[in-house]
């Protein structure tokens, strides 16, 4: 479509016209995408939590390769399982933990086991060794969070917040999985993203708090 | 947070040092040491280089000054010998030991001088060091009348836990890398842990319940550490703690620069009060003549 564009003739303009091709135009595409993305976010968030100010900031992280390729969208969405179901720690630790292939089979030795994954998890189950799941959300070792402490904050002690809609609280921090197949990255998780978070909701803002 | 912020903090205790100058603090720290109890075993020692993940820096290095412990045991001897060339019978009893810590001074010399503001002081109290923020000028050292400001001039953590030893680091602490100042935290993370569960189970944090590695090990119980808050503001919302009896007992005051001595009871003083840095470790010794 630029190709149609009036530009005068020559060396520069040909670089220039390729230049809107190559650039541009996907950047423009991703722009749009990205404001889609924080805007859903934003009014989803609005919509189910009350009393808190969702952080603000995107942020496009490379894709994890899992050994099973675990549909979060398929539970999650589909089949409206809780996500502390799975990740039961996230509200009594500091870490959300991943589940035992042990909670994994006491569905799935009856559920679906025709399927090529499940399949594959049974294999892993029956060789008596856990899937080696990498981490796709991890914050540097210098930083201090408890997942139990913002669970309080903005489930357990929220007033008029439901439990059934925490993937939305979790979606604050790790974008929304229950959409995707495999987790990926979609939120920064840096030191600004959570100080404007801990800014909105007034949360604690000595650097001893979360530094260590 | 950032620099203003700080040094606002900073001032607001020098303004309101005559009253106390802490009304707003959530906890306030603090230490008592016994010296007469203390036997000098330096086992606070050990625990701190366990609990801390403190770089063991070797003999060479050590004996140029860059030991790593943030808890020292300094000894003094009472009668080295007794004049006229006489050396004393027992010239090796007599030894005096003074544990000595980060003071976690309220009027810190530290802090104002830190060009980058990576020392700072926090809500409980504390005297806070932040790694990531540290240049390593080392002007907080050269600046601490304790000298107890210890500087990574290497990258300890490569020599200091060889193969399976870094499976005994503890996780809670970040390993500091070269180029970063350290000192004693208090043993912060032990702190953020027993404010974390007391905050989960809506309640205040008990007496004992965040507890220094130090004053844990202490076999003869000399350390003692707990909240000083309640009894510099009686109206706070904390718990009253062994460590707030014995200062108040000890009449040991912020804001002094001596205390009161004339009582043979009353053995609470500070190191180097005269410097006005107001620490938050009281140590007991009755005054003697040597």
């Amino acid at each position: 479509m630029f190709n149609t564009l009036q530009l005068p003739s020559g060396h520069i303009t040909h670089c220039g016209a390729r230049f809107v091709n190559r650039f541009l135009a996907p950047s423009l595409f991703l722009l749009f995408l990205l404001g889609l993305m924080i805007f859903s976010g934003i009014v989803l968030a609005e919509g189910t939590v009350p009393n808190a100010v969702p952080p603000v900031g995107t942020h496009n992280g490379d894709d994890v390769e899992q050994p099973i390729e675990f549909p979060h969208n398929t539970h999650a969405d589909v089949n409206k399982i809780n996500c502390m179901y799975c990740h039961t720690y996230a509200r009594r630790s500091k870490v959300a933990g991943i589940p035992p292939t042990s909670k994994c089979m006491g569905c799935h030795s009856v559920i679906a086991t025709d399927k090529p994954r499940i399949k594959k998890l049974t294999e892993y189950w029956e060789n008596k060794e856990p899937p080696p799941w990498r981490k796709v959300h991890d914050v540097p070792d210098y930083v201090h969070f408890t997942h139990e402490k913002h669970l309080k904050r903005f489930v357990f002690d929220n007033e008029g917040m439901e439990v059934e809609n925490v993937s939305e609280v979790c979606a604050f921090c790790h974008g929304e999985v229950k959409k995707m197949t495999v987790a990926h990255k979609v939120k920064p998780l840096t030191m600004g993203f959570c100080r404007r978070c801990h800014e909105a909701n007034k949360g604690p803002f000595d650097c001893w708090k979360c530094h260590k | 947070m950032s620099l203003s912020n700080i040094l606002e903090d900073w001032s607001k205790y020098r303004k309101t040092r005559e009253d106390g100058g802490f009304h707003d603090y959530e906890h306030m720290w603090g230490m008592a040491i016994d010296l007469n109890k203390c036997i000098g075993c330096n086992a606070c020692s050990v625990a701190c280089y366990a609990e801390n993940n403190l770089a063991v820096v070797g003999r060479e290095k050590f004996s140029k000054g860059q030991g790593m412990h943030w808890m020292r045991i300094e000894r003094y001897w009472d009668e080295p010998d007794l004049g006229e060339g006489r050396v004393s019978e027992f010239n090796q009893h007599g030894a005096n030991f003074l544990p000595m810590n980060c003071q976690q001074c309220n009027a810190a010399t530290c802090e104002p001088v830190c060009p980058v503001a990576a020392t700072y002081h926090t809500p409980d109290g504390l005297n806070a060091q932040v790694y990531n923020r540290c240049i390593g000028s080392r002007y907080c050292s050269n600046n601490c009348p304790y000298r107890l400001r210890f500087f990574n001039f290497y990258s300890y953590y490569e020599d200091s836990w060889p193969a399976p030893l870094e499976m005994q680091l503890n996780p809670d602490l970040s390993v500091r890398d070269k180029g970063v100042m350290e000192k004693c935290t208090f043993c912060v993370q032990r702190i953020r842990t027993a404010k974390d569960k007391a905050k989960m189970e809506n309640r205040q944090v008990q007496d004992g319940e965040a507890m220094t590695a130090c004053a844990q090990t202490c076999p003869t119980s000399a350390i003692v550490f707990g909240d000083l808050l309640k009894h510099f503001n009686p109206d706070a919302d904390v718990v009253e703690t062994q460590v707030t009896n014995m200062w108040r007992t000890h009449q040991v005051e912020l804001g002094r620069s001596s205390q009161n001595k004339q009582n043979p009871e009353l053995r609470g003083y500070r190191v180097f009060e005269g410097l006005n840095t107001d620490p938050c470790i009281m140590f007991l010794e009755r005054v003697r003549e040597v």
